[in-house]
């Protein structure tokens, strides 16, 4: 159901992106601010508590966008503030990001790194993972200080990991 | 029967001996003769007859009684009717109550040898009764014996058995408060050792998170691009 309704609003934000011609850009900020949320509860209960306006909400976001987003971005996350999906956030905008990602047969592949990765560096780990899985690769980044150091890649089930926090994990397991 | 045959018989035999013995001895006593002779006096002097007539006439009475018959030897037809009598009554002893007697008296005999064969009997059957009674004595005590050895060593088995039960029992109890020390031991050391490394992988992390600056995350990065790269 929750799947459902998430490739529901995937759909309809494809469409209004794709409108708009500016999908790539607008879908990796809402990655990113999807990423942004995960990582603090009290903006994401902030923003989904009903108690609170929906424009005082709203202007929440305007406050946290406006200056540095797209304008569809920016509304993209007001209109899911104000129908009351910031629960299912994440699950919306990850469906949204597989939905690009397939309309430029690519798969999505999530990076966690402890640092931005540059330009460059991007590049050549796409073109190493579009090597790996044999496939073409739209690749996300997301800056995870947990990671502590080193690259933790996830492309459907495959998992690879060669982070700093798996080395100390596998050294406190081999304790 | 026997007996009541031979009591009639001896009966018979006596009263006929008293019924054919002759009046004459008890009559011609001399106190009866003397009574006679003093009637016979005091009627002759009644009658007439001086008294020294009639005195010495009583006194040659008198003699006559004295002479009177021996009661120790009867009369000789006495003599002859008892002698006949008693032929007769031992013909007829002889011929009926000798049989009878001697009959039963054999009879007796019979029953008394019967009656000591009885007995023997039932002193040999006492005998042999005690014999077996004291064979079965010697059997209830021998079996008394099997018993208090088989109980003996039934209550040597139990305590035996018990004994190894309680032994096991303790054993187990040992053990288990062995392992349970061991396990204690080895769950202490476990967190211990956790706690360790928990505390080393914590240093180190710090260290890490220290010493990893741009380069070297650039390095790691560079390294992780490498071997995406290369694995295929």
């Amino acid at each position: 159901m929750l799947e459902d309704q998430a490739s529901a609003y995937a759909e309809a934000l494809f469409a209004v992106t794709r409108a708009e011609g500016d999908h790539e850009r607008v879908e990796d900020e809402l990655f990113r601010f999807a990423r942004a949320l995960e990582g603090s509860p009290e903006l994401r209960e902030g923003l989904g508590d009903p108690e609170i306006p929906t424009v005082k909400r709203q202007q929440i976001v305007e406050d946290l966008l406006g200056s540095s987003a797209a304008s569809t971005t920016v509304g993209i996350v007001s209109l899911l503030v104000a129908t009351d999906r910031m629960s299912d956030f994440s699950q919306i905008i990850d469906a949204f990001v597989n939905r690009v990602a397939r309309h430029s047969g690519a798969k999505v592949a999530n990076v966690r790194s402890a640092v931005e990765l540059s330009a460059d560096q991007r590049e050549r780990l796409t073109a190493a993972l579009e090597q790996q899985v044999g496939h073409k690769v739209a690749l996300k980044v997301i800056v995870d200080p947990t990671v502590l150091g080193g690259v933790v890649t996830e492309i459907g089930d495959t998992v690879i990991d060669g982070s700093v926090r798996r080395r100390l994990n596998q050294l406190r397991e081999v304790f | 029967m026997r007996i009541r045959n031979a009591l009639v018989a001896t009966a018979l035999l006596v009263v006929t001996m008293f019924g054919f013995a002759s009046p004459a001895s008890a009559s011609e006593s001399i106190g009866s003769c003397i009574i006679e002779v003093a009637d016979e006096l005091h009627t002759q002097i009644a009658g007439g007859m001086s008294e020294s007539e009639a005195y010495a006439q009583a006194e040659d009475a008198a003699e006559e009684c004295i002479e009177a018959p021996n009661p120790v030897l009867p009369d000789p037809a006495e003599l002859i009717w008892v002698t006949i009598a008693f032929l007769v009554l031992l013909g007829v002893g002889i011929k009926f109550a000798f049989p009878l007697i001697t009959k039963a008296m054999q009879a007796r005999s019979d029953r008394i040898r019967e009656d000591l064969e009885a007995a023997e009997r039932t002193r040999l059957d006492a005998e042999a009764a005690a014999a077996d009674y004291r064979a079965s004595l010697g059997d209830a005590e021998a079996e008394s014996a099997r018993i208090m050895d088989e109980a003996r060593a039934a209550a040597e088995a139990y305590r035996s058995s018990q004994k190894a039960a309680a032994d096991a029992e303790a054993a187990d109890i040992r053990a288990k408060a062995n392992a349970d020390a061991e396990s204690i031991k080895s769950q202490a050391l476990s967190d211990l050792r956790a706690d360790v490394v928990q505390l080393a992988v914590g240093a180190a992390e710090q260290v890490v998170q220290h010493n990893l600056d741009a380069a070297a995350q650039s390095e790691l990065i560079e390294n992780y691009i490498n071997q995406v790269g290369s694995a295929n």
